[in-house]
């Protein structure tokens, strides 16, 4: 049983938000769209759900053509961003809505809606308004029917993040869970996010879009380490990956005219010309030896210091394990660890990752 | 704030206050203890003989206010029917949507009892278009003349001109609901027909409530209608309490008599209302 997108494009203004997209999702696992704000990743849902219609391509799903069954029909279950429920029931009929839908017997409807109501951990309210719950109740609940409905398609439209920080990190740890009890029912289930850290904890397949397009699939880990362009891992890096412009002359890589290193024996063998070079944050690390940059603006994040860092046209952001405040303008000594340098084609094509063998 | 003369600002208010509302209620009341007819105008004190006339020795009264319960009723509840259906109607997304929210608005635009002098026309036995078209298929219905027929017509004059405002009210309504419960309600698998039962029905419960007493209220007073198209006939089956009381009031000159029956109406009309909020509340609201 699987999910088959085939060549879905829809574009209800001059660019595209869905341009030429096939993909295939088997039962059974999970799946995580990651893409940036507006890339596309919604309308993939809305469009797998049946709330949009897409321009051309077909949709087949256990050998039904899904576009030619009205959304209501569909056994799709989707959670949104915004918390959405029903404002004029209370907690255990927005629960139990779905099914009584499906006219289940009213024992039946009962039993699964104490399930996944046990599941969210939303015992003890089920009487209660909507209205008088908190935002990560309400996502609860919005959770708790999609569960209940046991349907074979799970969408998850970036569920967690307008939670604030502790609530996500506590649900992102039960999502984890619910979806391995969720595992043997045998559905797909697809989370979209914006969050590559979030996409690579819930270690499912990766999907990576942008501009409604599919630039890469694979594992996180295939991902992670070997971003199919340059593009792939900005999306996947966050602080996204510096690229900047460079070119390769005589065994050593010149990114401007002060900055230039180097080269690792194992990018020996690729010829001059110009390149992308690819650093994430993390693999730059203060050196007094190294290259002077001046600080545009340091910002803390948690146990770690951003730093937008500067050299003539020349910029990247630094990741620095230390919090510490540093003045805007300061000079700093940086470098670059050069086992870690992904180097891009002018096109953007991966040619070199460190991981390669 | 506290010098001595502070409560001469609200004099104004509650002059406007007494003039038109206080005064007159109580007035209504002294009356309805008198006698006041063309014979003996004056307010003289008969005690509670008006009272125990219009409770013992007035079905006219109380059948006038039976119709009256019925077509109101009646009217208000074709009124919500036909009001949400067309409200729900363009409130999706359909082709000349604005020109219909127009169309649909015009009759409330216009003034009641010109248009029901079109209707009487309209509905004239022998000169009548209706009944012109109607005897095409041999029938010709005697719409104001007979019992059955007048009230029909009645119902058919008050829900034309009235829909309109039923419908202005559930399209506001229906604007204002959160989208967000329909994506929800697609995609758990309600059909369109069930979205509306247990989605979109509840939602505009409290709007609903408020549309139907507001149209109650209204349809209670319904005087220029029956004046013009039937004048309470044939007989006096299409009189209704607002109308019975201005024939004994304006008419019969019995003034102490009418103000008796307005005062009893009052009554009634605030008791029963307040049940039919509180009915309609548990009904719809389902507390």
């Amino acid at each position: 049983m699987s999910l088959m997108l085939n060549h879905i494009s829809f574009k209800p203004t001059e660019e595209y938000h869905l341009n030429d997209i096939s993909l295939r999702f088997d039962s059974g696992k999970m799946y995580t769209i990651l893409g940036r704000t507006l890339s596309g990743k919604t309308t993939l849902l809305k469009t797998i759900a049946g709330l949009q219609t897409p321009d051309s391509g077909s949709i087949n799903f256990e050998d039904t053509d899904f576009l030619s069954i009205p959304v209501w029909k569909r056994n799709v279950a989707m959670v949104y961003q915004q918390f959405i429920n029903y404002p004029h029931l209370n907690v255990r009929d927005n629960v139990a809505f779905p099914l009584k839908q499906r006219k289940m017997d009213a024992n039946l409807i009962e039993k699964e809606v104490q399930e996944a109501m046990e599941k969210v951990g939303l015992i003890g309210f089920e009487s209660r308004k909507i209205q008088e719950l908190s935002g990560g109740q309400q996502q609860r609940v919005a959770l708790a029917r999609s569960l209940a409905k046991k349907a074979k398609i799970l969408l998850l439209d970036e569920p967690l993040v307008n939670l604030d920080y502790k609530l996500r990190e506590g649900l992102r740890e039960e999502f984890k869970k619910l979806f391995n009890v969720s595992d043997e029912s045998n559905s797909i289930l697809i989370y979209a996010s914006t969050d590559p850290l979030e996409a690579m904890q819930l270690n499912g397949d990766i999907i990576v879009i942008d501009e409604g397009k599919i630039l890469q699939t694979g594992t996180a880990k295939d991902v992670f380490e070997n971003p199919a362009t340059a593009k792939v891992a900005e999306i996947t890096n966050d602080p996204a990956m510096n690229i900047n412009k460079c070119f390769i002359q005589d065994n050593s890589l010149i990114m401007n005219d002060s900055v230039q290193i180097q080269i690792p024996d194992e990018l020996k063998s690729i010829p001059n010309g110009k390149y992308l070079v690819g650093i994430r944050a993390t693999d730059i690390y203060l050196d007094d030896q190294g290259f002077a940059f001046d600080v545009e603006i340091s910002e803390i994040s948690g146990s770690e210091t951003f730093l937008h860092l500067r050299n003539n046209n020349l910029k990247c952001v630094a990741t620095i394990e230390e919090v510490k405040t540093y003045n805007t303008n300061e000079v700093v000594k940086i470098n670059f660890d050069k086992s870690k340098i992904y180097l891009f084609e002018e096109s953007g094509d991966l040619r070199h990752s460190p991981y390669q063998q | 704030m506290n010098f001595k003369h502070k409560y001469v600002f609200l004099l104004p208010g509650l002059i406007v206050l007494i003039g038109i509302l206080i005064f007159p209620i109580i007035f209504t009341v002294r009356l309805s203890l008198s006698g006041w007819n063309s014979f003996n105008p004056g307010l003289d004190f008969i005690g509670l003989k008006n009272y125990i006339r219009l409770f013992t020795d007035d079905p006219r009264f109380w059948q006038s206010f039976f119709r009256l319960s019925f077509l109101a009723i009646t009217t208000v509840f074709l009124q919500y029917i036909i009001g949400f259906a067309l409200a729900h109607m363009v409130w999706k997304d359909i082709k000349f949507k604005r020109f219909f929210r127009v169309l649909f608005l015009i009759p409330m635009m216009t003034t009641p009892v010109i248009m029901t002098v079109i209707w009487r026309t309209f509905f004239h036995e022998s000169l009548g278009p209706l009944n012109d078209f109607l005897s095409i298929f041999g029938v010709q219905p005697p719409w104001l003349s007979s019992p059955g027929l007048a009230k029909v017509s009645i119902i058919v004059v008050e829900v034309w001109q009235w829909t309109s405002f039923m419908f202005l009210l559930m399209l506001a309504g229906l604007l204002s609901l959160p989208k967000e419960p329909f994506l929800a309600a697609a995609v758990d698998g309600a059909s369109p027909f069930k979205k509306f039962i247990y989605v979109t029905f509840p939602l505009m419960a409290p709007i609903s409530i408020g549309a139907i007493i507001i149209r109650l209220i209204e349809a209670s007073k319904i005087m220029d209608t029956v004046f013009v198209l039937t004048s309470g006939g044939p007989g006096t089956s299409t009189e209704t309490s607002s109308f019975f009381i201005f024939i004994k009031g304006l008419r019969e000159f019995q003034m102490g008599y009418a103000a008796t029956a307005s005062f009893t109406y009052l009554i009634i009309m605030i008791i029963s209302l307040t049940i039919i909020v509180k009915v309609l509340t548990k009904v719809l609201m389902r507390e």
